[in-house]
């Protein structure tokens, strides 16, 4: 089987400073990479980095395409979660939902459909109005908009209750079985079946 | 593609006015500063007709143009402070679509109260009534021209204090100025105005493509 994402030698240096030098990996469907680092140990950078949001010094990201060949570009959409989730205060549960780039095409039920499966009932709550961890729970449900080859998370696990947690975790093995794969980073390890690199 | 584009144009229009219209100030904001800066000329001067109406092109335009860049600062701020903007760019549709939608709606909130406020202007200056169709004309061009000023200074400031990307576009915003009283300058005096409305379409043709690819530009910047 050949992996979705190859990183080969990457580094990354801000202001003369290392932030992480020849750092290899591969992502394979179903597979997921747990980035670990201290803060600021660059966690965020590499995320950005392989994704193109910020050129990296040396090395190479490729990503496997259809014919299955090794490009520098990429031809499918990733999910991206950084630690700002993306939520609009002025917008209701749903239109947080249903006005996001991902949901594109989608019909309503598809929509209601991803917030019973994270537990939100109040769709015309407006965001403003919600706890930290519901509107966790909103970028969550994002996840679910489409089938995304790789989903790229920043610190998926970081102030959420156990419950939140659980369904994290549950949603992140559901998505595995379906060929998904997930590049999270971290304090330390989570219980999620992963592939650790320390930065 | 197309298809695909037009879908995300939408989506972003759809959004943004939405929040727009439930923050109501973005849009009644520089509709009152446009109104309160007109309309204390004729109270700072007195009520002389003559006076008015010479005046009246430079005072609409500079109240155009320093209103209009009341909400340059918003165009991307939010976007960015909350990952938004990020997702924007990670996704495989092209960048250029979501400038242009952002610099659409920048537009909407401003550039289109602003001209309907301009008729008042227009009356409270004493303007002849033959004078309102260029006006308009030239707002519709130079308004828009603004916003997308305006979304290269914001892209430029993104982060820092509002008032930088005031002073970036300001200085850009000259010929508009220019032209945009040149127009109704010639149209008081009955003169041909159609040579300075096709200048300002000309710098808008060029300004779409070139001004959002600069934007584009200018926001990835941000990110290293």
């Amino acid at each position: 089987m050949l992996p979705n994402l190859k990183v080969e030698n990457l580094s990354c240096v801000r202001s003369e400073k290392a932030i992480f030098e020849n750092l290899n990996f591969d992502v394979f469907p179903g597979q997921n990479i747990e980035i670990i680092g201290s803060n600021g140990s660059g966690k965020t950078t590499l995320l950005r980095a392989i994704l193109g949001l910020i050129r990296p010094e040396n090395g190479t990201i490729r990503w496997l395409d259809d014919d299955n060949n090794f490009n520098e570009y990429r031809t499918y959409d990733c999910f991206y979660q950084g630690h700002q989730l993306g939520i609009k205060n002025l917008l209701t549960v749903f239109e947080n939902l249903n006005l996001t780039h991902n949901a594109k095409g989608l019909k309503k039920e598809k929509i209601y459909k991803c917030l019973e499966r994270v537990g939100l009932s109040n769709i015309n709550d407006l965001a403003s109005s919600l706890s930290v961890g519901q509107r966790k729970r909103i970028s969550i449900a994002r996840w679910l908009l489409k089938d995304f080859k790789i989903y790229f998370i920043d610190e998926p696990f970081s102030a959420l209750d156990d419950e939140a947690t659980n369904l994290i975790e549950r949603l992140i093995i559901e998505l595995n079985t379906e060929g998904c794969s997930f590049v999270m980073t971290g304090h330390r390890p989570s219980q999620v079946n992963a592939s650790r690199i320390e930065i | 593609m197309s298809n695909s584009i037009f879908g995300w144009l939408t989506i972003i229009l759809r959004r943004d006015l939405l929040i727009a219209f439930r923050r109501s100030a973005t849009y009644i904001t520089p509709l009152i500063f446009f109104l309160i800066v007109v309309t204390f000329f004729p109270l700072a001067l007195g009520p002389q007709e003559s006076l008015l109406s010479s005046l009246a092109p430079g005072v609409i335009w500079i109240a155009t143009l320093l209103a209009s860049l009341l909400a340059v600062e918003s165009i991307f701020s939010e976007d960015f402070r909350d990952g938004t903007l990020d997702n924007f760019f990670i996704s495989l549709e092209p960048s250029f679509v979501l400038v242009f939608a952002k610099v659409l709606i920048h537009w909407l909130i401003t550039g289109l109260p602003i001209m309907a406020a301009s008729i008042i202007a227009a009356i409270v200056l004493y303007l002849p009534f033959d004078s309102f169709l260029p006006i308009l004309l030239s707002l519709i061009l130079g308004t828009s021209f603004m916003s997308l000023l305006g979304a290269l200074g914001a892209a430029l400031s993104l982060g820092k204090s509002a008032i930088l990307s005031a002073i970036i576009v300001l200085p850009f915003s000259i010929p508009t100025l220019l032209m945009g009283t040149s127009v109704i300058t010639s149209s008081i005096n009955s003169q041909d105005y159609f040579g300075f409305l096709m200048i300002m379409g000309a710098m808008l043709a060029i300004g779409i493509p070139l001004l959002c690819l600069l934007t584009v530009e200018a926001l990835l910047l941000n990110y290293d």
